[in-house]
């Protein structure tokens, strides 16, 4: 037997050999085992975190990157069961992750940590273990936030009983618990500050000391009116301010003074026969903002009451100074996410949870510049450096 | 056709015939005190098709009583995937997963006795997703500020034995809706 195998082998290296010498001019140079690309240490303004809760198997939670100007497709995490989204460290040195594990895929003992990841190498380089009470959600960017300072992440935990898990990034240590009863979720408010919504319109203003434990909490008044029309938790953040859409499209401000949290002006996306048409906002991340140029970026569509998370197959687009609309971008399919780059050429992505296909528009002019195809399972919340 | 693309397809059709028929249960004062159990997909209406032809009436009213349709009376605010359609049924969960202890109580109209009865909605728990009848209605949800009216979180966070794992929704009548 191993004569013939011999005997096979050295038939294939003859015929190997004669093909070689068979060629003429430039051969292709022989590949190294064991390359492994890499991406640059500073993150393009138009790369894009697409997050993929993969809500058909939801042990396989993914973050996938892409880069918005070539369309390429650069690399992925993966990032354990009932995946939310990723962190950018400030600096963009690191990738917090908070993420859910069992020792046995989907039972055993449930293990919860940030997990810290490389951007250059998308590999993780530490872990952080916190308490195994992350919320199990819909994702939402309040899920988890960085302090504006990034010395602090907060987790939003519900078991049902809810609280902030507060985790120290400069010494990468859980630093403590924050009870938040009736109230959800973490909006930044500066280095050593948040608030949750709570449950009857108000809100939670907590501020940390330097160990990340609370120094005062402050029940507010009610901010937003909860039972007649109420704000979705997917609020975005203009400096500071606050922004917060209602079901019906009514648009509160708040604002964080040194008097506290206040509440700020409050505006229509809506004109009288837009309502009567029933234009609505609707989507998972159906908000997005653009800072320098003070845009606000919605996605619209047209439906009842009940269509608060229906996506939308155009993102109304807002000046800030004037709340008045200035652009209506006509997208190419429906969009439940949205996210606009943070730099002075912006670009707009737009994803829905059905679909695998981000795509991706000219922010400022809102022309349709490209798709990219099978990105993910479910894509769910979109994230920029 | 991917499992999503039947999904949009379903849902959409589904709310197309749900939308036609809000004026009838709005008459009926059928009280939707929306709740859901779990990370759910919103529905494609933007996506929306238009209902196959030769669906009829009789169809309608049919999908009102099948608890693997989303139609099914049960479901008025369910969100996840249909537990009949996973080895259970509308009330009893899939072999081998726990049924989770908490719950949210909405109420839905059964429009076979034109009674509305109180439903909690368990969700079953300690497998994988079931992968079979997805299905989202959103009436009366709230969003995750108000824990116990909204179909965003993962129900199964209430079972010390099962945890996360989210595997399909039960929708069990409690009782008649006074």
């Amino acid at each position: 037997m191993r004569t013939v195998r011999t005997a096979a082998l050295a038939a294939v290296l003859t015929l190997t050999c004669r093909a070689h010498t068979a060629v003429a001019g430039p051969v292709v140079a022989a590949d190294p085992l064991g390359v492994v690309a890499t991406l640059p240490a500073v993150a393009s303004p138009h790369w894009v975190w697409v997050n993929d809760i993969v809500f058909s198997h939801m042990s396989d939670g993914q973050a996938l990157l892409v880069d918005g100007d070539s369309g390429r497709f650069l690399g992925m995490l993966s990032t354990g069961f009932g995946f939310e989204r990723v962190v950018l460290a400030k600096d963009g040195k690191l990738i917090f992750s908070p993420e859910t594990y069992f020792s046995r895929g989907t039972r055993g003992t449930r293990t919860d940590v940030v997990t810290l990841y490389d951007p250059s190498r998308l590999s993780p380089v530490g872990e952080i273990a916190i308490p195994p009470k992350r919320s199990a959600n819909m994702p939402m960017m309040a899920d988890s936030e960085l302090t504006d300072d990034g010395a602090f992440l907060l987790i939003y935990n519900f078991t049902p009983a809810q609280s902030i898990t507060v985790v120290d990034t400069r010494s990468r240590r859980f630093a403590g618990e924050i009870e938040t009863p009736g109230c959800a979720l973490a909006y930044p408010t500066g280095a050593r500050s948040f608030f949750s919504i709570c449950a009857d319109g108000a809100l939670l203003d907590v501020h940390l000391d330097d160990a990340g434990h609370v120094s005062s909490r402050v029940h507010t008044r009610d901010m937003f009116d909860v039972s007649r029309d109420p704000v979705t938790e997917k609020g975005v953040r203009l400096g500071s301010r606050w922004l917060f859409v209602s079901y019906g499209g009514t648009v509160y401000s708040i604002d964080i003074t040194s008097r506290g949290l206040e509440s700020g002006p409050r505006w229509s996306l809506l004109s009288d026969a837009e309502r009567r048409q029933n234009w609505r906002p609707g989507g998972l991340q159906q908000l997005a903002v653009h800072a320098t140029s003070a845009r606000l970026y919605a996605i619209m569509h047209q439906g009842g009451p009940e269509t608060h998370k229906d996506p939308g197959k155009e993102v109304w687009v807002y000046d800030l100074g004037r709340h008045q609309r200035v652009q209506r971008i006509a997208l190419r399919s429906p969009a439940g996410s949205i996210q606009v780059t943070r730099d002075d050429r912006p670009l707009l992505f737009a994803a829905f949870i059905g679909s695998t296909t981000l795509e991706v528009y000219d922010a400022k002019t809102g022309r349709y510049l490209r798709s990219v195809e099978n990105v993910g399972t479910t894509p769910t919340l979109l994230v920029t450096p | 056709m991917s499992r999503f693309d039947r999904w949009m397809e379903e849902s959409a059709r589904s709310m197309a015939r749900r939308t036609s028929r809000r004026g009838v249960l709005g008459s009926l004062g059928a009280l939707l005190v929306g709740v859901g159990a779990l990370p759910l997909l919103p529905v494609a209406r933007g996506a929306e098709k238009p209902a196959k032809p030769g669906k009829s009436d009789a169809d309608h009213q049919d999908a009102t009583q099948d608890e693997t349709r989303c139609d099914y009376w049960r479901h008025c605010a369910i969100d996840g995937y249909l537990c009949g359609c996973c080895g259970g049924s509308a009330s009893a969960c899939p072999p081998g997963t726990v049924q989770s202890p908490v719950t949210w109580v909405g109420t839905c109209h059964n429009p076979a006795d034109g009674i509305d009865y109180v439903i909690s909605y368990n969700d079953c728990c300690g497998k994988s997703s079931c992968g079979r009848c997805l299905c989202n209605r959103n009436e009366r949800d709230m969003p995750l500020y108000v824990p116990f009216r909204s179909n965003d979180y993962d129900w199964c966070t209430g079972s010390s034995v099962a945890n996360i794992p989210y595997h399909c929704s039960t929708a069990r009548v409690l009782a008649r809706a006074t």
